[in-house]
């Protein structure tokens, strides 16, 4: 049975690749996502900017070469995406702090549950950006960018097995991680 | 705290405090970067510069090729290249005579959407010989060819009758006959198969998709007074002369919209301000007390409300404010509580937004909350998520705008809500159109999320319509200006926004999406759907399966309410080809409320077997003229006496039939809205096969209504009657 949405993207997909013009479309999908991603990885602006720009002209160069696998444009994109911003790393690291950038609103709860609450989480996310990258990546793609375990592997250029390995490995590390910051009650 | 489950890592975090961690991963998604809207501007420019330069807007060379130039070339020039293949091709291949296989191929094969402009391509893997070749060609449904055109080793067809036909399944077979270049013959005819897509609209709408470059120029643009310190209401008065804005140490300030001296009406301490419907009264607040300044007499009246008032708006001629603890207005003998704000535990808990333009509605802030309250009956209803924030009203009141997760909602007063737009600072126009200001550029979009379009770029911050609706002001860089956006698009017809429920209606059932079909409907139209007729299945299938459909004829029929009639043609296949068809007969409804077509009653028509002669693929019906085009092309003779129209007695109207490429036109008809016709095509018509019709065909219409059907600003737009005439979306 078809999904219209996909259709939808693969007609947007067809037609860039036949007449580069047409990227304008895929861009307008795609862009918040993937500024979205690349900030939450170099977590400075300019930085943000340029590297989202690098993506979207190499995607724009390689459109003509594009097949379609089945899985989303976008797990395309992610993938110029974690190889841009791996470049970006070897010159660059991120510096600002994490407890800027993940946060959210916790409805019910009493404020102090809420509050520490939020800090678990936070720290939580900053002990992933001490995962070795790989582990890190397969995190942020899973739960930040919600996106499916074969799509992060065509993001990632491995098996979706290999992707579950990280996985598992990466949350486990934070537990272990987790356990050892934890006060001794 | 309520973490979702993700089924994808059940087998991968078997592991209770594991699944605990991934659920706060989950939770503590990122909040949104800081974005510069106008790098994504830039950006996109970059891409759209680089990719032009990428091309893709070359000319064709089949276009190139049957131009006027190119035709008188086109001898000449296929002579010296054949001559130069020939010689080339004896170089390379001296002894073995060529390939061992041909092979035929078209960039149009299998296509379902084919332009009707574009020859038919066919593309050989080897030099072939042209004569032999352009003889061995048959098309299927019968069509007259008028040039044939080589490109090295692909072969344009170019029909006579002002390209293909519409809503059609072509097979092109390249018989035995044809040889290669060697001499070598076909080993077996070849066909490649396309579907072409619907005429053209003859009153095309504005395109759904944003218009990313700015429509016009923005004119009358012009600095209406400095404002230190920021700038909170701004209000117009109805005539759209004069402009009220609080500005710097809470001062109450006017100037005239075409530009002028600013003058001082309060000098400080005014928080909320509201001007009379009829223009001639502003009421504000001031050290707790509501002043009401009457204009033409610069008269000031008080009232000292108690509690203190902390909003203040009008209703029905008359103030009306509100407190902490209630919505009041001002009686013969005082003030008089309109209702009191709902309380937690007895408690207010109230935080008081904004009077609707009418007065009717209230927003206000309570428990993370945005509601919206009627102030007549006391229910209030919850707009968005928790913490939404509320940006305005429709100027009729029956509309509201809140911040939804990247976007601005609109919604009606139910908390229903009508669509999602871009980020923005918005302001709803009487003309139904909402402006979205912000640092990097201004855009316009309908309410309902249409017609989205970039009127320019720069700063505008905070937009305010004026009640003309083509005027506005905006705040940028510390001070207050005007301008005027140009007029809107046309808004989509009534028949084009019913032809956009077919089509939708239509795909679901071809996805096999019951429910979204189903959501098409009304309650008549379910009932129908349900019943016991079996053809009128929502969900078609089997084999032959169902491959496609096109609207064969499309009206408006009524307009209190607005109603349309579609006739919908399903096409089933066996194997690729087109082998079977029926019609349904849609009958849709705009509904109250919503305003949204809903498919109210569906007939359906025999099935009739594919392949037998020519068939009837599009009719355009207007009041004067029915247009009636053919797959095939025709013997004119045929015609005259085979393609009648009969009114509702069954006696034949209109003037001779008129044949020309594929098309008959039948004019002189005086079709009255509602009355019944039917066309009627006569088995005697041939195509230039010679081939007659199958069956008669016959197809019952109604006689359109062509009074204005559509929308508020219908009348004031430029737009053409709605008229009888295939959608150009692509029906599979």
């Amino acid at each position: 049975m078809s999904d219209p949405l996909r259709d939808e993207e693969r007609e947007l997909v067809e037609r860039a690749k036949r007449d580069p013009r047409q990227f304008g479309a895929l861009y307008d999908r795609h862009f918040q996502q993937i500024y979205r991603f690349v900030y939450s990885r170099v977590r400075e602006q300019t930085a943000a900017e340029d590297v989202t720009s690098e993506i979207f002209m190499k995607a724009l160069k390689a459109m003509p070469r594009y097949q379609d696998t089945g899985r989303p444009f976008a797990a395309w994109l992610y993938q110029i995406s974690v190889n841009a911003i791996a470049d970006r790393y070897r010159t660059l690291r991120p510096s600002s702090p994490l407890e800027d950038f993940h946060d959210l609103s916790i409805a019910g709860p009493p404020l102090e549950e809420q509050a520490a609450h939020r800090d678990e989480i936070r720290r939580i996310w900053a002990l992933v950006e001490a995962l070795p990258v790989q582990q890190k990546t397969a995190l942020v793609l899973k739960f930040q960018e919600d996106m499916k375990i074969e799509d992060i592997a065509v993001a990632m250029g491995k098996t979706p097995g290999a992707v579950k390995l990280l996985i598992h490995r990466g949350v486990s590390r934070l537990r272990d991680e987790a356990d050892s910051l934890r006060p001794a009650e | 705290m309520s973490m979702q489950h993700d089924p994808e890592l059940d087998d991968v975090l078997q592991d209770q405090e594991l699944m605990h961690l991934a659920g706060l991963l989950r939770e503590g998604r990122m909040s949104d970067p800081p974005l510069d809207d106008a790098f994504r501007s830039a950006l996109r420019r970059q891409l759209m510069n680089r990719a032009w330069g990428m091309g893709g807007g070359g000319t064709p060379w089949w276009q190139r090729a049957f131009g006027p130039a190119g035709l008188a070339w086109a001898g000449a020039a296929a002579g010296v290249v054949l001559i130069a293949a020939v010689v080339i091709f004896n170089a390379v291949n001296p002894s073995t005579g060529g390939f061992n296989e041909v092979i035929v191929s078209s960039p149009m094969s299998d296509q379902s959407a084919v332009r009707l402009g574009q020859p038919i391509l066919v593309k050989f893997n080897q030099p072939m010989d042209h004569p032999s070749t352009e003889a061995a060609v048959q098309i299927t449904p019968a069509t007259t060819v008028s040039a044939y055109s080589w490109d090295a080793n692909t072969l344009a067809v170019l029909p006579a009758s002002n390209g293909l036909a519409p809503n059609t399944q072509y097979q092109v077979t390249i018989g035995p006959g044809a040889k290669t270049a060697s001499g070598q013959l076909l080993s077996a005819p070849k066909t490649i198969t396309f579907v072409t897509q619907p005429p053209p609209s003859p009153s095309p709408t504005p395109s759904p998709s944003p218009s990313p470059t700015p429509r016009g120029v923005l004119t009358g643009q012009h600095l209406l007074a400095n404002v230190q310190g920021g700038i909170s209401n701004v209000l117009w008065s109805p005539d759209s002369s004069t402009v009220y804005f609080i500005g710097g140490k809470s001062a109450l300030d006017s100037v005239p919209a075409a530009g002028g001296d600013v003058t001082v009406i309060v000098p400080d301490g005014v928080t909320s301000a509201a001007i009379s419907q009829a223009g001639d009264q502003l009421a504000y607040i001031r050290n707790g007390k509501i002043e009401i300044l009457t204009l033409g007499s610069a008269t000031t009246t008080e009232v000292a409300p108690v509690p203190a008032p902390l909003v203040v708006g009008w209703a029905k001629g008359a103030v009306e404010w509100t407190t902490a603890d209630g919505v009041y207005t001002q009686g013969a003998g005082g003030q008089v509580k309109v209702i009191s704000l709902p309380t937690i535990g007895g408690v207010s808990t109230v935080i008081v937004i904004s009077l609707s333009p009418d007065g009717s509605h209230l927003a206000f802030f309570q428990d993370q909350s945005l509601k919206v309250l009627d102030v007549a009956t006391g229910n209030s209803v919850a707009l968005g998520v928790p913490n939404a924030q509320f940006l305005g009203w429709s100027p009729d009141g029956t509309g509201v705008m809140y911040s939804g997760p990247q976007a601005v909602v609109t919604s009606d007063l139910f908390g229903k809500s009508i669509t999602t737009l871009p980020t923005g600072a918005p302001s709803w126009s009487s003309l139904d159109e909402i402006i979205l200001g912000s640092d990097a550029d201004l855009w316009e979009v309908r309410p309902d999320g249409s017609g989205l379009t970039k009127l320019a770029e720069g700063t505008f911050q905070f937009p305010v319509w004026a009640p003309n609706g083509t005027a506005f002001t905006y705040f940028r860089g510390g001070a207050l200006y005007t301008a005027s956006a140009p007029l809107p698009p046309p808004r989509p017809t009534a028949l084009d926004a019913a032809a956009t429920v077919v089509n939708a209606f239509m795909q679901a059932r071809k996805a096999g999406q019951l429910e979204k079909a189903t959501a098409l409907l009304d309650d008549n139209g379910k009932k129908v759907y349900s019943g016991s007729s079996p053809a009128l299945n929502l969900l078609v299938g089997g084999d032959p399966s169902f491959s496609r459909y096109y609207l064969l004829t499309q009206e408006i029929t009524g307009t209190q309410p607005d109603t349309a009639q579609f006739v919908v043609r399903l096409v089933f296949s066996h194997e690729k080809r087109d082998v079977s068809t029926y019609e349904e007969t849609l009958t849709l409804v705009r509904t109250e409320g919503s305003q949204q077509f809903l498919v109210h009653n569906s007939t359906t028509g025999p099935v009739l077997t594919l392949g037998k002669g020519a068939e009837v693929v599009s009719v355009e019906v207007s009041p004067g003229i029915v247009k009636i085009t053919f797959d095939s092309d025709l013997r004119a003779a045929t015609v005259p006496a085979g393609v009648i129209i009969l009114d509702s007695k069954g006696k034949q109207i209109g003037a001779t039939p008129v044949y020309v490429s594929r098309t008959v036109s039948i004019s002189g008809l005086d079709l009255k809205p509602g009355k019944t016709y039917k066309l009627v095509v006569l088995s005697t018509v041939q195509d230039v096969g010679g081939n007659n019709i199958a069956v008669e065909y016959d197809l019952t219409f109604v006689g359109p209504d062509a009074s204005k059907a559509g929308d508020k600003r219908q009348s004031e737009s430029p737009s053409p009657e709605p008229q009888a005439s295939p959608s150009p979306t692509p029906s599979s």
